[in-house]
């Protein structure tokens, strides 16, 4: 159980930023709602909280801008957008995982059919 | 009754990251304390009305142990203190008193409400009394006093 969770945790690192950086690239979103759908992929297996640190992460390097902004119904929401940047960051993430994700399916054997 | 249970297990929660949080330049410790404060609060918004409810948000948030862990780790070693300060969270802290009237200032107004009503209805019962002090007197005398009684007595409430 423990291997499992570290596996997991090794193969988000590195990579969780970027599913963070595609989810705003089209349309700006609030913070919790961030968390909530990447909590929902169970694949993943992030802890909702400690998502928030990532993002701040992001902010602080420069890929993501974020402001709070009053909500009709509700408590502020803090929205994330995404800077070029993190446009850029994200473009060769692309590039590299495509590559990267090909070599790993040839060498352990999951590249399918 | 249950609002204010569920205040305190989220200060709770709130304090024990907070307490974990102290190795963090103040910025970024303020900030994410305002985030879960935000995540929290639109959990509550949208329906985490009960302690159980809220607990599993909670839960789902993560303990405040991973939490702190997660933020040291994203962190870094030593973040620069040269960087161009990021838009302070000037914004974040209003979102409590932004509302507009202070809590103060409430509760001052409703004390003064009710201890005008309460004014009131000590006035009306001192007047019912002296109004009705003479007809129990008679009624005490000659037993069918009655009609009088109901005279007397019902009219201070209608006129409130």
């Amino acid at each position: 159980m423990t291997d499992v969770a570290q596996l997991a945790t090794s193969l988000r690192r590195g990579t969780l930023e970027f599913c963070v950086l595609a989810m705003v690239e089209r349309e700006d979103i609030y913070g919790t709602e961030i968390v909530r759908r990447l909590g929902e992929e169970r694949s993943l297996a992030t802890t909702e909280g400690t998502i928030y640190p990532l993002l701040s992460r992001l902010r602080r390097v420069g890929w993501l801008d974020s402001k709070w902004s009053e909500s009709p119904a509700g408590p502020p929401r803090r929205y994330y957008s995404l800077t070029d940047g993190g446009r850029a960051a994200l473009e060769s993430f692309r590039t590299e995982w495509t590559s990267f994700r090909q070599t790993v399916d040839r060498l352990v054997g999951t590249g399918g059919a | 009754m249950s609002s204010i249970n569920k205040i305190d297990v989220v200060g709770e929660y709130l304090r024990e990251v907070d307490l974990r949080l102290s190795g963090l330049p103040l910025l970024q410790r303020h900030e994410l304390l305002a985030d879960l404060r935000a995540h929290i609060d639109t959990a509550r918004e949208q329906g985490a009305y009960t302690d159980s409810e809220m607990i599993e948000v909670l839960q789902r948030l993560g303990s405040p142990e991973a939490i702190a862990a997660a933020a040291y780790w994203e962190a870094g070693p030593q973040p620069p203190r040269s960087q161009p300060a990021p838009p302070p969270p000037p914004s974040a802290p209003p979102s409590g008193s932004g509302g507009g009237v202070p809590v103060w200032l409430i509760v001052t107004l409703a004390s003064v409400a009710a201890m005008l009503v309460l004014g009131a209805l000590f006035g009306f019962l001192a007047l019912a009394r002296v109004g009705g002090a003479p007809a129990p007197a008679t009624a005490v005398v000659d037993a069918p006093a009655v009609p009088d009684a109901p005279d007397v007595v019902p009219e201070p409430r209608p006129t409130e």
